[in-house]
Protein backbone atom coordinates (compact mmCIF):
# COMPACT_ATOMS: atom_id res chain seq x y z
CA UNK A 1 0.00 0.00 0.00
CA UNK A 2 0.98 3.63 -0.11
CA UNK A 3 0.96 6.34 2.54
CA UNK A 4 0.41 9.98 1.73
CA UNK A 5 2.71 12.67 3.11
CA UNK A 6 1.16 16.10 3.17
CA UNK A 7 4.09 17.90 1.56
CA UNK A 8 5.57 18.42 -1.90
CA UNK A 9 8.92 16.74 -2.45
CA UNK A 10 10.31 20.13 -3.53
CA UNK A 11 8.54 23.48 -3.02
CA UNK A 12 6.37 25.05 -5.75
CA UNK A 13 5.66 28.74 -5.21
CA UNK A 14 4.68 30.60 -8.38
CA UNK A 15 3.74 34.27 -8.02
CA UNK A 16 2.45 35.00 -11.53
CA UNK A 17 -0.30 32.93 -13.17
CA UNK A 18 0.44 31.99 -16.79
CA UNK A 19 -2.19 29.74 -18.40
CA UNK A 20 -0.32 29.62 -21.70
CA UNK A 21 2.73 28.11 -20.01
CA UNK A 22 0.50 25.69 -18.09
CA UNK A 23 -0.73 24.30 -21.41
CA UNK A 24 2.84 23.32 -22.28
CA UNK A 25 3.87 21.99 -18.87
CA UNK A 26 0.72 19.82 -18.71
CA UNK A 27 2.54 17.35 -21.00
CA UNK A 28 4.60 16.29 -18.01
CA UNK A 29 1.33 15.38 -16.28
CA UNK A 30 -0.51 13.47 -19.00
CA UNK A 31 1.81 13.43 -22.01
CA UNK A 32 3.80 10.55 -23.56
CA UNK A 33 6.83 11.05 -21.31
CA UNK A 34 5.03 12.56 -18.33
CA UNK A 35 5.00 11.61 -14.67
CA UNK A 36 1.72 9.70 -14.84
CA UNK A 37 3.14 7.46 -17.57
CA UNK A 38 6.38 7.08 -15.59
CA UNK A 39 4.68 5.99 -12.36
CA UNK A 40 2.32 3.58 -14.18
CA UNK A 41 5.23 2.11 -16.17
CA UNK A 42 7.48 1.32 -13.20
CA UNK A 43 4.85 0.32 -10.69
CA UNK A 44 3.32 -2.19 -13.12
CA UNK A 45 6.60 -3.56 -14.46
CA UNK A 46 7.52 -4.66 -10.92
CA UNK A 47 5.46 -7.85 -10.87
CA UNK A 48 7.41 -9.62 -13.62
CA UNK A 49 10.81 -8.53 -12.35
CA UNK A 50 12.84 -11.55 -11.16
CA UNK A 51 15.62 -9.80 -9.20
CA UNK A 52 15.00 -8.05 -5.87
CA UNK A 53 17.37 -5.13 -6.50
CA UNK A 54 15.49 -4.20 -9.68
CA UNK A 55 12.07 -4.69 -8.08
CA UNK A 56 13.26 -2.31 -5.35
CA UNK A 57 14.41 0.29 -7.87
CA UNK A 58 11.06 0.08 -9.74
CA UNK A 59 9.07 0.38 -6.49
CA UNK A 60 11.00 3.34 -5.15
CA UNK A 61 11.45 5.23 -8.43
CA UNK A 62 7.77 4.57 -9.25
CA UNK A 63 6.76 5.99 -5.88
CA UNK A 64 8.93 9.07 -6.40
CA UNK A 65 7.19 9.58 -9.76
CA UNK A 66 3.88 9.87 -7.89
CA UNK A 67 5.45 12.70 -5.89
CA UNK A 68 6.53 14.31 -9.18
CA UNK A 69 3.00 13.92 -10.55
CA UNK A 70 1.85 15.99 -7.58
CA UNK A 71 4.57 18.61 -8.13
CA UNK A 72 3.62 19.05 -11.81
CA UNK A 73 -0.05 19.32 -10.81
CA UNK A 74 0.92 21.95 -8.20
CA UNK A 75 2.73 23.95 -10.91
CA UNK A 76 -0.37 23.76 -13.15
CA UNK A 77 -2.69 24.63 -10.28
CA UNK A 78 -0.69 27.72 -9.35
CA UNK A 79 -0.20 28.85 -12.98
CA UNK A 80 -3.98 28.81 -13.52
CA UNK A 81 -5.23 30.30 -10.27
CA UNK A 82 -7.26 33.55 -10.01
CA UNK A 83 -7.66 33.90 -13.79
CA UNK A 84 -9.94 36.54 -15.25
CA UNK A 85 -11.78 36.05 -18.55
CA UNK A 86 -9.24 38.11 -20.47
CA UNK A 87 -6.33 35.94 -19.27
CA UNK A 88 -8.25 32.82 -20.28
CA UNK A 89 -8.87 34.16 -23.81
CA UNK A 90 -5.50 35.83 -24.41
CA UNK A 91 -3.48 32.91 -23.13
CA UNK A 92 -5.03 30.50 -25.63
CA UNK A 93 -6.34 28.67 -22.58
CA UNK A 94 -9.98 28.72 -23.71
CA UNK A 95 -9.86 25.31 -25.42
CA UNK A 96 -8.83 23.65 -22.14
CA UNK A 97 -11.06 25.89 -20.04
CA UNK A 98 -14.23 25.03 -21.94
CA UNK A 99 -13.93 21.34 -21.01
CA UNK A 100 -12.13 21.36 -17.66
CA UNK A 101 -12.40 24.94 -16.29
CA UNK A 102 -9.31 25.08 -14.04
CA UNK A 103 -9.51 21.47 -12.89
CA UNK A 104 -6.34 19.43 -13.39
CA UNK A 105 -6.88 16.87 -16.18
CA UNK A 106 -3.96 14.76 -17.47
CA UNK A 107 -3.48 15.49 -21.17
CA UNK A 108 -0.52 16.07 -23.49
CA UNK A 109 0.33 19.62 -24.57
CA UNK A 110 -1.32 18.82 -27.91
CA UNK A 111 -4.60 18.14 -26.07
CA UNK A 112 -4.60 14.33 -26.35
CA UNK A 113 -5.82 12.78 -23.07
CA UNK A 114 -3.48 10.50 -21.14
CA UNK A 115 -3.16 7.08 -22.74
CA UNK A 116 -1.66 3.85 -21.36
CA UNK A 117 -0.23 3.39 -24.86
CA UNK A 118 2.59 5.61 -23.59
CA UNK A 119 3.60 2.84 -21.22
CA UNK A 120 5.64 -0.18 -22.30
CA UNK A 121 5.39 -3.35 -20.21
CA UNK A 122 6.88 -6.24 -22.17
CA UNK A 123 7.38 -8.76 -19.34
CA UNK A 124 11.00 -9.24 -20.42
CA UNK A 125 13.54 -7.65 -18.13
CA UNK A 126 16.00 -6.48 -20.80
CA UNK A 127 13.22 -4.93 -22.88
CA UNK A 128 11.59 -3.32 -19.83
CA UNK A 129 14.80 -1.85 -18.39
CA UNK A 130 15.77 -0.39 -21.76
CA UNK A 131 12.26 1.09 -21.98
CA UNK A 132 12.81 2.71 -18.58
CA UNK A 133 16.22 4.15 -19.46
CA UNK A 134 14.78 5.64 -22.67
CA UNK A 135 11.76 6.96 -20.77
CA UNK A 136 13.96 8.86 -18.31
CA UNK A 137 15.93 10.43 -21.16
CA UNK A 138 12.73 11.41 -22.99
CA UNK A 139 11.33 13.02 -19.84
CA UNK A 140 14.65 14.87 -19.39
CA UNK A 141 14.33 16.25 -22.94
CA UNK A 142 10.75 17.38 -22.28
CA UNK A 143 11.93 19.30 -19.19
CA UNK A 144 14.81 20.76 -21.25
CA UNK A 145 12.24 21.93 -23.82
CA UNK A 146 10.04 23.45 -21.08
CA UNK A 147 13.09 25.34 -19.78
CA UNK A 148 13.60 26.76 -23.28
CA UNK A 149 10.05 28.16 -23.19
CA UNK A 150 10.03 30.07 -19.90
CA UNK A 151 12.25 32.52 -18.07
CA UNK A 152 10.05 32.72 -14.95
CA UNK A 153 12.42 31.71 -12.12
CA UNK A 154 9.49 30.51 -9.97
CA UNK A 155 8.64 27.93 -12.66
CA UNK A 156 12.21 27.10 -13.71
CA UNK A 157 13.28 26.18 -10.18
CA UNK A 158 10.95 23.17 -9.63
CA UNK A 159 11.27 22.17 -13.32
CA UNK A 160 15.07 22.02 -12.93
CA UNK A 161 14.64 19.84 -9.85
CA UNK A 162 12.39 17.45 -11.80
CA UNK A 163 14.84 17.40 -14.71
CA UNK A 164 17.70 16.41 -12.42
CA UNK A 165 15.67 13.56 -10.98
CA UNK A 166 15.27 12.10 -14.48
CA UNK A 167 19.05 11.91 -14.74
CA UNK A 168 19.39 10.21 -11.33
CA UNK A 169 16.67 7.70 -12.24
CA UNK A 170 18.44 7.02 -15.54
CA UNK A 171 21.60 6.18 -13.55
CA UNK A 172 19.70 3.78 -11.28
CA UNK A 173 18.10 2.04 -14.28
CA UNK A 174 21.62 1.77 -15.69
CA UNK A 175 22.53 -0.05 -12.46
CA UNK A 176 19.44 -2.22 -12.96
CA UNK A 177 20.66 -3.23 -16.43
CA UNK A 178 24.08 -4.16 -15.01
CA UNK A 179 22.45 -6.18 -12.19
CA UNK A 180 20.22 -7.99 -14.72
CA UNK A 181 23.18 -8.85 -16.93
CA UNK A 182 25.22 -10.04 -13.92
CA UNK A 183 22.50 -12.60 -13.27
CA UNK A 184 22.28 -13.71 -16.89
CA UNK A 185 24.40 -15.85 -19.18
CA UNK A 186 26.98 -13.49 -20.69
CA UNK A 187 27.59 -15.90 -23.59
CA UNK A 188 24.00 -15.40 -24.70
CA UNK A 189 21.77 -12.93 -22.85
CA UNK A 190 18.86 -14.09 -24.98
CA UNK A 191 19.02 -17.77 -24.06
CA UNK A 192 15.99 -17.23 -21.80
CA UNK A 193 13.71 -14.51 -20.47
CA UNK A 194 14.21 -14.62 -16.67
CA UNK A 195 10.99 -12.64 -16.23
CA UNK A 196 9.11 -15.68 -17.62
CA UNK A 197 11.26 -18.81 -17.83
CA UNK A 198 11.27 -20.11 -14.27
CA UNK A 199 14.52 -21.67 -13.13
CA UNK A 200 16.44 -20.21 -16.04
CA UNK A 201 17.31 -17.01 -14.23
CA UNK A 202 20.68 -18.18 -12.94
CA UNK A 203 23.98 -18.23 -14.78
CA UNK A 204 24.69 -21.67 -16.19
CA UNK B 1 5.24 33.23 13.54
CA UNK B 2 4.09 29.64 13.66
CA UNK B 3 3.78 29.69 9.89
CA UNK B 4 7.40 30.74 9.27
CA UNK B 5 8.65 28.30 11.85
CA UNK B 6 6.56 25.61 10.17
CA UNK B 7 8.01 26.36 6.73
CA UNK B 8 11.58 26.27 8.01
CA UNK B 9 10.90 22.90 9.62
CA UNK B 10 9.20 21.65 6.45
CA UNK B 11 12.21 22.63 4.35
CA UNK B 12 14.59 20.89 6.76
CA UNK B 13 12.45 17.79 6.52
CA UNK B 14 12.43 18.01 2.72
CA UNK B 15 16.21 18.14 2.68
CA UNK B 16 16.57 15.12 4.97
CA UNK B 17 13.94 13.21 2.98
CA UNK B 18 15.73 14.04 -0.26
CA UNK B 19 18.97 12.61 1.13
CA UNK B 20 17.14 9.54 2.38
CA UNK B 21 15.49 8.97 -0.99
CA UNK B 22 18.80 9.26 -2.84
CA UNK B 23 20.34 6.78 -0.39
CA UNK B 24 17.41 4.38 -0.73
CA UNK B 25 17.67 4.32 -4.54
CA UNK B 26 21.42 3.76 -4.21
CA UNK B 27 20.97 0.97 -1.65
CA UNK B 28 18.46 -0.80 -3.92
CA UNK B 29 21.22 -1.09 -6.50
CA UNK B 30 24.13 -1.55 -4.04
CA UNK B 31 22.61 -3.37 -1.02
CA UNK B 32 26.04 -4.49 0.23
CA UNK B 33 27.39 -0.93 0.60
CA UNK B 34 27.91 -0.54 4.36
CA UNK B 35 28.89 3.11 4.15
CA UNK B 36 25.58 3.95 2.44
CA UNK B 37 23.69 1.87 4.98
CA UNK B 38 25.33 3.71 7.90
CA UNK B 39 24.48 7.03 6.23
CA UNK B 40 20.87 5.89 5.82
CA UNK B 41 20.63 5.12 9.56
CA UNK B 42 22.15 8.47 10.50
CA UNK B 43 19.61 10.29 8.31
CA UNK B 44 16.76 8.23 9.73
CA UNK B 45 17.56 9.41 13.26
CA UNK B 46 17.48 13.04 12.09
CA UNK B 47 14.18 12.48 10.31
CA UNK B 48 12.59 10.92 13.38
CA UNK B 49 13.42 13.96 15.52
CA UNK B 50 12.28 16.43 12.83
CA UNK B 51 9.01 14.57 12.17
CA UNK B 52 8.09 14.62 15.82
CA UNK B 53 8.96 18.33 16.12
CA UNK B 54 6.95 19.18 12.98
CA UNK B 55 3.89 17.18 13.97
CA UNK B 56 3.89 18.67 17.47
CA UNK B 57 4.41 22.29 16.39
CA UNK B 58 2.66 22.44 13.01
CA UNK B 59 0.38 19.49 12.35
CA UNK B 60 0.14 15.98 10.97
CA UNK B 61 2.24 15.07 7.96
CA UNK B 62 0.55 11.69 7.56
CA UNK B 63 -2.74 10.25 8.76
CA UNK B 64 -0.81 8.60 11.60
CA UNK B 65 0.42 11.95 12.90
CA UNK B 66 -2.69 13.58 14.34
CA UNK B 67 -1.02 13.81 17.75
CA UNK B 68 -3.57 16.32 19.06
CA UNK B 69 -6.15 14.35 21.08
CA UNK B 70 -9.12 16.68 20.83
CA UNK B 71 -8.85 18.14 17.32
CA UNK B 72 -8.81 16.72 13.75
CA UNK B 73 -5.88 18.77 12.42
CA UNK B 74 -5.16 16.66 9.32
CA UNK B 75 -7.40 18.83 7.12
CA UNK B 76 -6.62 22.16 8.79
CA UNK B 77 -3.23 23.08 7.28
CA UNK B 78 -3.11 24.16 3.60
CA UNK B 79 -2.75 21.34 1.05
CA UNK B 80 0.73 20.89 -0.43
CA UNK B 81 -0.10 22.32 -3.88
CA UNK B 82 -1.29 25.64 -2.48
CA UNK B 83 0.93 28.72 -2.77
CA UNK B 84 0.79 29.34 0.97
CA UNK B 85 1.92 25.82 1.84
CA UNK B 86 5.32 26.34 0.20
Amino acid sequence: MWNYEKKLQYPVKIKNPNPKLAQVIISQLGGPDGELAASMRYLHQRYAMPYAEITGILTDVGTEELAHLEMVAAILYQLTRNLNEEQIRDGGFETYFVDHTTGIYPIAASGVPFDMKYVGIKGDLLADIHEDMAAEQKARVTYDNILRLTDDPDVRDPIKFLREREIVHYQRFGDALRIAQDHMDSRNYYVSNPSFDMGCSQKS
Amino acid sequence: MENNCGKALLNKLRMIDFSIYETVLFLDAYPEDNEALAYYHKLLEQRKALMSEYETKVGPLTIYGNTCGNEWKWIKQPWPWEYDAN
